[in-house]
């Protein structure tokens, strides 16, 4: 391979990483806290967004109950914090390993009935998992959920302030679309499109496609684990609801919203989906009816979701252009023989 | 020689339809087999039930002597068995010879041949190479045939299933099909192929097995096969 091909797709990552940075660079415009506090929940969103792209976007399967698996490291870590006094930095690898294990034990049997009957199966587990931790009683706090107290700490400086634990965030989005990007260049991404594409031939040329559906599925699971223990650092208190159906749509939908295919799309969604009701003024139920809609729309007329969407318009525009483009980016992949 | 398949007393019933009435079938090494027979008579069954697509409602399998009845699809791929579907098939949103990437990264080391050809190679091949840089969803019927080909190739194969490889091709297409398949055998793959063509079953191969209503009612040289009675009955008003 040559230094061209190996950088090509490096280019594909660099919009992504420019808008970061830029994203970054907000706090320097003295944003309120209102403001804040909602870029925060919405760049935790996006982090589980970049592993639900993995699984979608990738392998073509859609989990109705992603809110799930953010939720059992979240209670995760709240629990290692009060029975046994574990800070973030310990409770976020951990809990992400739980938030995978989970997900192994949703996806064996799940992934085994396969097609449609995957969305089913992790909205059942997604219901089944608020249910449990509503009646956990004690442990889980039941209905009233858990609160988790400490403070995060980076080098020896408390993060736990606003403007700092935005920029913590930035950074763990970074690290989310980065750790996709890679995936999705990866000779496993490859296979993951494969099975997305055609199962059957997938199969006949080797691959295992169960057991790929359910790594798709643990790997997504890391993901929403980072994310889960974001967020109950962050809220300082979880209870089930946070957890349940609605969130898990709201995440399906944010994906499916942003376009799931394309390293910018989790990015576009998070932030569209956080701000948008912000900006109309809507309340939430005007704000479910929007998004209901939103969806309705992106599913009939954008098919790879809004940022998919406007690519295709640009290429539209400069059609000229992306075609030589497309022909030089077909040259170097012929000559790696 | 042992054979390289045998197949002995498979039997597969979907519902009350018997597919697969317990054939016996022996797949000698070097050899390009076919398999013909009426519509519904059981072909394609024969070839899902061996490479793992269906499981089989009885009988046994043995490549090269081991048993692999019931294996996974991918495990049956990875054990040396190359397959193309009689619907042909690419990953469609996928370049084509990205698709032929995928099918060799997860083949089974090693491989009659060593190096085995790169997918580049394999394109080349088939005749595609050309068309490296399209999507495969928009390669014309033909293509997409010989692309299968490539893909099944790229598993690195000593046993290849080709289910109606020439359906659909044209004159030029299918000349073109016969010759590359008969240049597998000094490749060290051994070749199975089902198809309705009686002139290009001929082109082909030198021994037939004939199917009729899941049962093996014929198997031999080509031209005894082809004058056989029984054979001639079931084709009876047909394209024989
Ligand atoms: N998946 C399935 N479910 C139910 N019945 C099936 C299935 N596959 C095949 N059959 C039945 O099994 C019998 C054999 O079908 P098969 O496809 O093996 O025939 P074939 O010889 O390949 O025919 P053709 O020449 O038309 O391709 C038919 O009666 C068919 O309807
Ligand atoms: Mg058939």
């Amino acid at each position: 391979m040559n230094a061209g091909s190996a950088l090509k797709p490096l280019r594909s990552l660099l919009p992504v990483l420019v808008i970061l940075a830029l994203i970054a660079l907000v706090p320097l415009f003295s944003p309120s806290n209102r403001f804040l506090s909602l870029a925060i929940s919405a760049g935790i969103n996006v982090i589980a967004l970049y592993g639900l792209s993995v699984l979608f976007g990738q392998t073509g399967i859609l989990s109705m109950g992603h809110a799930a698996l953010v939720g059992v490291s979240a209670y995760a870590a709240a629990i290692l914090a009060r029975d046994f006094g574990v800070g973030f930095w310990v409770a976020l690898p951990v809990a992400a390993v739980a938030s995978a294990i989970f997900a192994m034990i949703v996806g064996v049997p799940s992934l085994r009935v396969g097609g449609h009957h995957f969305v089913i199966m992790t909205f059942a587990f997604g219901q089944l998992l608020a249910i449990v931790l509503t009646n956990g009683g004690d442990y889980t706090g039941a209905a009233t959920g858990l609160d988790i107290a400490g403070p995060v700490t980076l080098f020896g400086a408390d993060v736990t302030e606003l403007t700092r634990y935005y920029l913590m965030v930035v950074a763990f989005v970074t690290v989310a679309a980065v750790a996709s990007w890679a995936i999705i260049h990866s000779s496993y991404g490859r296979t993951l499109r494969a099975i997305r594409e055609n199962e059957k031939l997938a199969a006949s040329l080797g691959i295992n496609v169960g057991r790929h559906k359910i790594g798709a599925f643990v790997v997504s699971g890391v993901f929403a684990g980072v994310s889960g223990v974001l967020l109950a650092y962050f809220l300082g208190h979880i209870s089930p609801s946070q957890f349940s159906s609605f969130p898990s749509i709201y995440l399906a939908l944010m994906v499916m919203i942003g376009g799931a295919r394309l390293i910018e799309g989790p990015l576009a969604g998070g932030i569209l989906v956080a701000f948008l009701p912000e900006v109309l003024n809507l309340d939430p139920v005007q704000s479910r009816i929007v998004y209901g809609i939103c969806l309705i729309a992106v599913i009939m007329l954008l098919p790879d979701g809004l940022i998919g969407g406007i690519v295709r318009a640009l290429r539209g525009l400069f059609a000229g252009k992306a075609k030589q483009e497309a022909e030089r980016d077909a040259a170097p992949s012929e000559a790696r023989r | 020689m042992s054979p390289i398949l045998a197949i002995s007393g498979l039997s597969k019933q979907f519902g009350g339809v018997t597919a697969l009435a317990g054939v016996d079938l022996a797949i000698e090494e070097g050899e390009i087999l076919g398999v013909v027979g009426p519509n519904g008579s059981g072909k394609t069954t024969l070839f899902n039930v061996v490479t793992g697509v269906h499981k089989p409602s009885g009988g046994t399998v043995l490549f090269r002597g081991r048993d692999i009845t019931g294996l996974a699809p991918h495990a049956i791929s990875r054990a040396g068995i190359g397959y193309t579907f009689q619907q042909a098939m690419a990953f469609a949103g996928l370049g084509v010879l990205e698709n032929v990437q995928i099918a060799g990264e997860h083949a089974r080391a090693g491989g009659t041949a060593n190096p085995w050809p790169t997918p580049q190679a394999l394109l080349d091949f088939v005749g595609l190479s050309a068309l490296g840089g399209e999507k495969a969803g928009v390669l014309p019927f033909g293509s997409l045939r010989l692309l299968g080909l490539a893909l099944a190739l790229a598993t690195r194969p000593s046993l290849l299933l080709l289910d109606e490889p020439a359906a659909g091709l044209n004159d030029r297409e299918t000349t073109a099909l016969v010759g590359l398949v008969r240049q597998l055998p000094g490749h060290g793959i051994t070749v199975c192929v089902i198809d309705h063509d009686m002139k290009l079953m001929q082109m082909l191969c030198r021994r037939l097995a004939v199917l009729d209503f899941g049962s093996k009612i014929a198997d031999g040289p080509t031209e005894a096969v082809l004058a056989d009675p029984k054979v001639l009955d079931v084709y009876l008003g047909g394209d024989l």
